[in-house]
């Protein structure tokens, strides 16, 4: 699979197994996403009026906390508490963001993760569709541990070689993403 | 009877000297693409190209890169902007 542009819209063609995983990973972080902390459908008043939500602690699942990382530097208690209020007031929404983003990418593949098939991307939703692949890259990575050096290919035996290979394949459907919008960006 | 709240948010700035500004700082990470990085550096803050590919180098070779300077709320701002877009970023008092 790999974008491309095509008469101003960004297609790429899924085969169904291709469609069925990536289908199923959208559809596990959003479940990731709704758990834990405040949802702001769910509050409608709250989020109406800027109001704070949840109680500003980092979430338990590595996972949720590298998406939503401390925003102060430092281990001071002076950076805990800021740390905490900025969750207060921002992972509502940073939480809403991004489940839009991954409710577009589930979206647009609805028509085709049963048997595969073309989806066409505008450029609203090339942006959806980057913001998910990389917050499921930032999931996945982050569960798997890897550093710089992790071989994405290891040996069949390895327990982690299934989850490797497709955390390496969603890079790549990235970059191909990213290739699409601005060619150069291969330079990087 | 009732009387006024009291602000919700603590005056954390109370001892810190107002015209030092504050930075946004984005760190080095395993997982986000270099591309990736560099398309986000552009599209948030506007830079050029080179200039955000260059910022884009020191957070990977150097660990971290200063992406913005300002005031407070500013970099708030552009700390949740880049959390929003996967970036591991924080602010601090430069």
């Amino acid at each position: 699979v790999r974008f491309k542009r095509r008469r101003g819209a960004v297609q790429a063609k899924l085969d169904d197994v291709e469609a069925a995983v990536l289908a199923s990973l959208v559809g596990e972080l959003l479940e990731l996403l709704d758990a834990g902390g405040a949802a702001p459908e769910q509050d409608p008043l709250a989020d109406l009026v800027g109001m704070p939500s949840g109680d500003g602690t980092r979430p338990q699942d590595p996972g949720l906390a590298r998406l939503f990382p401390d925003a102060y530097s430092g281990d001071t208690p002076e950076a805990e508490v800021a740390a905490r209020e900025f969750r207060r007031y921002t992972e509502a929404d940073l939480r809403a963001g991004k489940r839009a983003n991954a409710a577009a990418v589930r979206a647009a593949l609805a028509p085709v993760e049963d048997s595969g098939g073309t989806v066409v991307l505008d450029r609203e939703q090339v942006d959806a569709w980057l913001g998910c692949l990389n917050d499921l890259r930032l999931v996945l990575g982050t569960r798997l541990e890897v550093t710089e050096d992790t071989d994405l290919h290891p040996s069949g035996d390895d327990p982690r070689a299934q989850a490797l290979h497709v955390y390496g394949w969603l890079g790549w459907l990235q970059e191909s993403l990213l290739g699409t919008i601005d060619p150069l960006t291969r330079d990087g | 009877v009732t009387a006024p709240a009291e602000l919700d948010r603590p005056e954390t700035d109370e001892t810190t000297t107002p015209d030092r500004p504050w930075v946004t700082i984005v760190w080095n990470d395993p997982i986000n693409l270099m591309s990736y990085v560099t398309h986000v550096l552009m599209e948030l803050f506007g830079y050029s190209r080179s200039k955000a590919h260059a910022l884009m180098l020191d957070v990977h070779y150097k660990g971290r890169a200063v992406v913005s300077s300002g005031t407070r709320e500013q970099m708030e701002h552009d700390v949740a902007r880049c959390h929003a877009k996967g970036l591991w970023a924080t602010l601090q008092q430069d």
